[in-house]
C-alpha cells in the first residue's frame, strides 16, 4: 500500500475531500441536465417546425455546439463575458451555462429525432379521431417521444458527468484538482501518490458513470 | 445534398460573424484603457515603485475621465471592489494558489496553509472580514483580477513590467529570482549546456517562462498550468530540469532526495507582491498600509518562522523575507 | 481587438493546429485499428477477447479522458512506465476512441442481415471472403455516420491535451493569455481556429451521411 501511494487517502479528511470534489461534478451534471431537459424539449419542437429561419438559427447553434469543445466555451463564457459585457459570472455558473448551452442542444436533436421517428399514420389517424392539434401532441406523441428520449437524455447524463472533469481548468475545485492538492501536499512523505491517487478518481469516475449508462441499456432493451 | 451543404456553409458564415462581432464589440470598449496603457508603456520602468506611481497616476487620470462621464459610466466600467465594498460585503476573495507547497496549498484536513496563506489570514483578521480562497493557476492571475474574480491575487505574484501594466502590485514581501533544478546524477549548472533535444519544464504563466523563452528561445519548454502536474512530470523525468522561481526550486530540492539546484539565481533580482485590480486605489493603499503597519512587528519574519523555516532551515531567512515592504 | 497582436500570434496558432491534427490524426488511426479489429472479435465471438474487450469498453466509456491522461502520463511513471506527453497523447486517444470505434462498428456488422452470410457461404465463400467482400463493406457503409461523428468527437478531445504538456491549440491559447493577457484576442483565434479544422470534417460527415442513407434505401 505504502508504495503505490494509496494510503495518503486516509490521512486527514483526504478521502471525503475527494469525495466532496467528486459531489461538485456530479451536482454541476445534475443541474445542467435538469435545465437541458426543459430547454431542449422546447428547442427540440421548434426544430421540427416548418419555419425555415428558425430551423437554420437552430440548425446553426447545433452546428456550433457540435464543433466547439467544452473547454473552449468555458473560457469564452468564464473569462470572455466579463471582458464583453462586464458582468461578473462565477466559475460554477459559467459551467452551468455552458453544460445547458451544450446539453439544451444535443436534447433539442434527440428530441427532434424522437418526434421524426414517429410515424406519420399516429398523426392521421388521431385527426381522424377528431383530436384537436394539442391533443394529438399532448397525449399521443409526447408520451411516446418521453420514452424513446429517456434512455438517451441518461446517457447525456452520464456524458456531462464526465466533461466536468474539464472545470478544473476555470478553477472550480471538483474531484481531479482536489487530487492536485493531495498529492502535493504530501509530495515529501509518500512520493507515489500520484499513482494511487489517480487510481482512484479514475474508479470514482467509473463507479458513478457506468450504473447509469447500465441503466439507460436496460431502459432502451425493454422500450423498445 | 446541395441544400445540406448551403446550411453548413451559411452556419460558418452566421456562427463566426456572431463570434466575431461580440469579441469585436468589446474590443472598442476596451479601446480607449488600450490607448492609456500604452502611453504608460513609455513611462515603466523596471523599479517597482515607480511602477506603481505611473500605474496610480494613469488612474487618476482615468478615474477623473469617467467622472466627466458621469456615475453611470463609472459604475459599469468598475469590475473590482472597493475597500469600502469588500468591507460591507463581509467577504474578501483572494486569489492563491493550493498546489504549490509551502506557499500556498491544501493541508490534509482541508485548510489553506503556506506562507501566502499565513498573510491573506492576517489581512482578513486586521478588514475584520472572512476569506472566501480562489483556488488560482499561474497563468489565471491576471485574468482573476482583470475580471475581478478575486479581490487580491496572493500567488507568489512576482512584480514584472509588463504585469505592472495589466495590475497594480502593493508593497512586496518577498525576494525572488529564477532558479533552475535538475535531477543530482545529471545536474543542469548553465542553461548554455542543454541540449537540443533536452526539454525543460516550466509552469505557464510564470515569469521563468517569459524569462526562458525571451533570452533562450532555442531552448524547448515543457509547458504545465499547475504546480502539482509540473512537480509531479519533473520527478517521473519528463524534463531535464524544472525552471521557476528559485524559491521554489530550492524548497523542492530540500524536500525531496535525489534533486539539486544547479542554478540557484537566474535572471534579474526580483520581489514578490500582493496583486490587485488596476485601479483599485482604495484597496491599494489599504494594503501598503497594512504592510508597513505588520512589518513593525516583524510580521513577515513569523510568516517564514510559521511556515518556511521546516523546508528552507534558519539559512534563508533574511534573504527570503522582505519585512515592511522595503528590499534591503 | 488588435490586429496587430491577432497577426504575431498567427504562426504559433498554425503550429498548435499541425500540433493538433498530427496527435489527432494518429490518435484517430489508432482508434479506427482498435475499433475495426476490436469489432470483429466480437463477431466472431472469440472467446477470452471478448471479455476482456467488454471490460476495456465499459472502463473507457465511463471515464473522461481527462483522467485517463493523467493517469497514463503521471501515475504509470510511478510504475516504471514512462512515455512522452505527444505519445500518451495518441495512445489515450488511441484508446478511449477505440472503445467508442469498436461499439460503432460492431452494430454496424450485426445489422447486416444473417441471410447475406448464409447465402455468400453457399454459393462456396469461405467465411474469411464473406467477411471481407460482403459484410464489411456493407457495415462500414452503414457505420460510417456514426464514424464520422467519433472522429470530431475525438479531434474535440484534443484540447483536453494541454494539461499534459503538449502544445494544442487549447493550451496555446490559455498560454498566451497567461502570458500577454490579451484575453479576447486569443479565444477569437481559438474559434476560428477550431472551426478551420472541424467545419471541414463536419460538412465531410454529413455529404457521407447522405450518400450512406442513398445507399441503404436508394433515392
Amino acid at each position: 500500500m505504502q508504495s503505490l501511494g494509496i494510503d495518503v487517502l486516509f490521512k486527514g479528511t483526504n478521502a471525503i475531500r475527494l469525495l466532496k470534489g467528486l459531489w461538485v461534478s456530479v451536482e454541476i451534471s445534475i443541474i445542467s441536465v435538469a435545465i437541458s431537459i426543459v430547454l431542449g424539449l422546447v428547442i427540440g419542437v421548434l426544430m421540427t417546425s416548418k419555419n425555415r429561419i428558425m430551423r437554420f438559427v437552430l440548425r446553426a447553434y447545433l452546428e456550433v455546439v457540435r464543433i466547439m469543445p467544452q473547454m473552449v466555451l468555458l473560457f469564452i463564457v468564464y473569462f470572455g463575458t466579463t471582458r464583453v459585457f462586464g458582468i461578473n459570472i462565477s466559475a460554477e455558473l459559467s459551467a452551468i451555462i455552458v453544460f445547458v448551452f451544450w446539453g439544451t442542444a444535443e436534447m433539442g436533436d434527440l428530441v427532434r429525432g424522437s418526434i421524426k421517428s414517429i410515424p406519420r399514420i399516429q398523426y392521421d389517424s388521431a385527426y381522424a379521431l377528431g383530436l384537436n392539434k394539442f391533443q394529438v401532441h399532448f397525449f399521443i406523441i409526447f408520451p411516446q417521444t418521453i420514452r424513446r428520449l429517456i434512455p438517451l437524455s441518461i446517457n447525456l447524463v452520464t456524458r456531462m458527468i464526465k466533461t466536468t472533469s474539464l472545470v478544473m481548468m476555470i478553477g472550480i475545485v471538483e474531484v481531479l484538482k482536489v487530487a492536485q492538492q493531495i498529492i502535493e501536499a504530501n509530495r515529501k512523505a509518500s512520493p507515489n501518490a500520484a499513482f494511487g491517487v489517480f487510481v482512484v478518481v479514475f474508479l470514482l469516475y467509473f463507479l458513478v458513470c457506468w450504473p447509469i449508462s447500465r441503466f439507460a441499456v436496460k431502459l432502451e432493451k425493454r422500450w423498445t | 445534398m446541395k441544400k445540406n451543404l448551403l446550411t453548413k456553409l451559411g452556419t460558418i458564415l452566421v456562427s463566426t460573424t456572431i463570434i466575431g462581432a461580440s469579441l469585436a464589440g468589446c474590443g472598442s470598449a476596451k479601446a480607449d484603457n488600450a490607448e492609456t496603457a500604452i502611453s504608460e508603456e513609455d513611462t515603466a520602468t523596471a523599479d517597482a515603485a515607480k511602477e506603481q506611481e505611473a500605474g496610480d497616476a494613469e488612474e487618476a487620470q482615468e478615474s477623473a475621465e469617467e467622472a466627466g462621464d458621469g456615475e453611470e459610466a463609472q459604475d459599469t466600467d468598475a469590475v473590482y471592489r472597493t475597500l469600502d465594498e469588500i468591507k460591507e460585503s463581509g467577504t474578501i476573495n483572494i486569489g492563491v494558489f493550493s498546489d504549490k507547497s509551502p506557499f500556498g496549498y491544501v493541508d490534509e484536513n482541508g485548510e489553506y496553509a503556506g506562507y501566502d496563506v499565513y498573510f491573506a489570514e492576517k489581512i482578513g483578521e486586521d478588514l475584520g472580514v472572512d476569506i472566501n480562497y480562489v483556488s488560482t493557476e499561474a497563468a489565471n492571475r491576471i485574468e482573476y483580477l482583470q475580471t475581478g474574480k478575486v479581490d487580491i491575487i496572493l500567488a507568489n505574484f512576482t512584480v514584472t513590467e509588463e504585469r505592472a501594466q495589466e495590475v497594480d502590485f502593493a508593497l512586496p514581501y518577498m525576494n525572488v529570482a529564477l532558479g533552475v533544478v535538475s535531477p543530482s546524477d545529471n545536474v543542469v549548472e548553465s542553461l548554455d549546456s542543454v541540449g537540443a533535444d533536452d526539454q525543460i519544464i516550466v509552469i505557464s504563466g510564470t515569469t521563468a517562462e517569459t524569462y526562458l523563452e525571451k533570452n533562450y528561445p532555442d531552448i524547448k519548454l515543457q509547458k504545465y498550468d499547475a504546480y502539482a502536474e509540473a512537480k509531479t512530470a519533473f520527478e517521473n523525468g519528463n524534463g531535464v530540469a524544472w525552471a521557476n522561481d528559485n524559491t521554489e526550486v530550492i524548497a523542492f530540492s530540500l524536500e525531496n532526495e535525489g534533486f539539486t539546484v544547479g542554478i540557484p539565481s537566474l535572471g534579474d533580482a526580483d520581489t514578490i507582491a500582493p496583486a490587485v485590480t488596476k485601479g483599485n486605489e482604495s484597496l491599494l493603499t489599504w494594503l501598503n498600509d497594512e504592510i508597513e503597519t505588520i512589518g513593525e512587528d516583524n510580521f513577515f519574519h513569523q510568516d517564514y518562522e510559521a511556515t518556511l523555516l521546516d523546508t528552507y532551515g534558519a539559512d534563508y531567512e533574511n534573504t527570503l523575507v522582505v519585512e515592511g515592504g522595503k528590499v534591503q | 481587438m488588435d490586429l496587430n497582436v491577432l497577426r504575431s500570434y498567427i504562426p504559433l496558432y498554425n503550429e498548435a493546429l499541425l500540433l493538433t491534427l498530427k496527435t489527432g490524426l494518429l490518435g484517430i488511426l489508432t482508434a479506427f485499428a482498435i475499433g475495426l479489429s476490436g469489432a470483429a472479435a466480437i463477431y466472431f465471438n472469440v472467446p477470452v477477447v471478448k471479455k476482456v474487450l467488454g471490460i476495456y469498453i465499459e472502463l473507457f466509456r465511463n471515464t473522461p479522458l481527462l483522467v485517463q491522461l493523467f493517469f497514463i502520463y503521471f501515475a504509470l511513471p510511478k510504475l516504471g512506465l514512462r512515455i512522452s506527453a505527444e505519445t500518451c497523447g495518441i495512445l489515450g486517444l488511441g484508446l478511449i476512441g477505440g472503445a467508442y470505434m469498436i461499439e460503432t462498428m460492431r452494430s454496424g456488422l450485426f445489422s447486416i442481415d444473417r441471410v447475406q452470410s448464409e447465402s455468400a457461404l453457399s454459393l462456396g465463400m469461405t467465411d474469411r471472403q464473406v467477411f471481407f467482400h460482403i459484410i464489411l463493406p456493407q457495415a462500414f457503409s452503414v457505420s460510417m455516420p456514426g464514424i464520422m461523428a467519433n472522429v470530431i468527437f475525438l479531434l474535440k478531445e484534443t484540447s483536453v491535451f494541454s494539461t499534459i504538456s503538449l502544445m494544442d491549440l487549447m493550451f496555446t491559447a490559455k498560454d498566451l493569455i497567461g502570458m500577454y493577457a490579451k484575453t479576447i484576442e486569443c479565444l477569437f483565434l481559438l474559434v476560428i481556429y477550431y472551426l478551420i479544422m472541424l467545419l471541414p470534417v463536419s460538412i465531410l460527415g454529413s455529404i457521407i451521411e447522405r450518400r450512406v442513407r442513398y445507399a441503404e434505401f436508394g433515392d
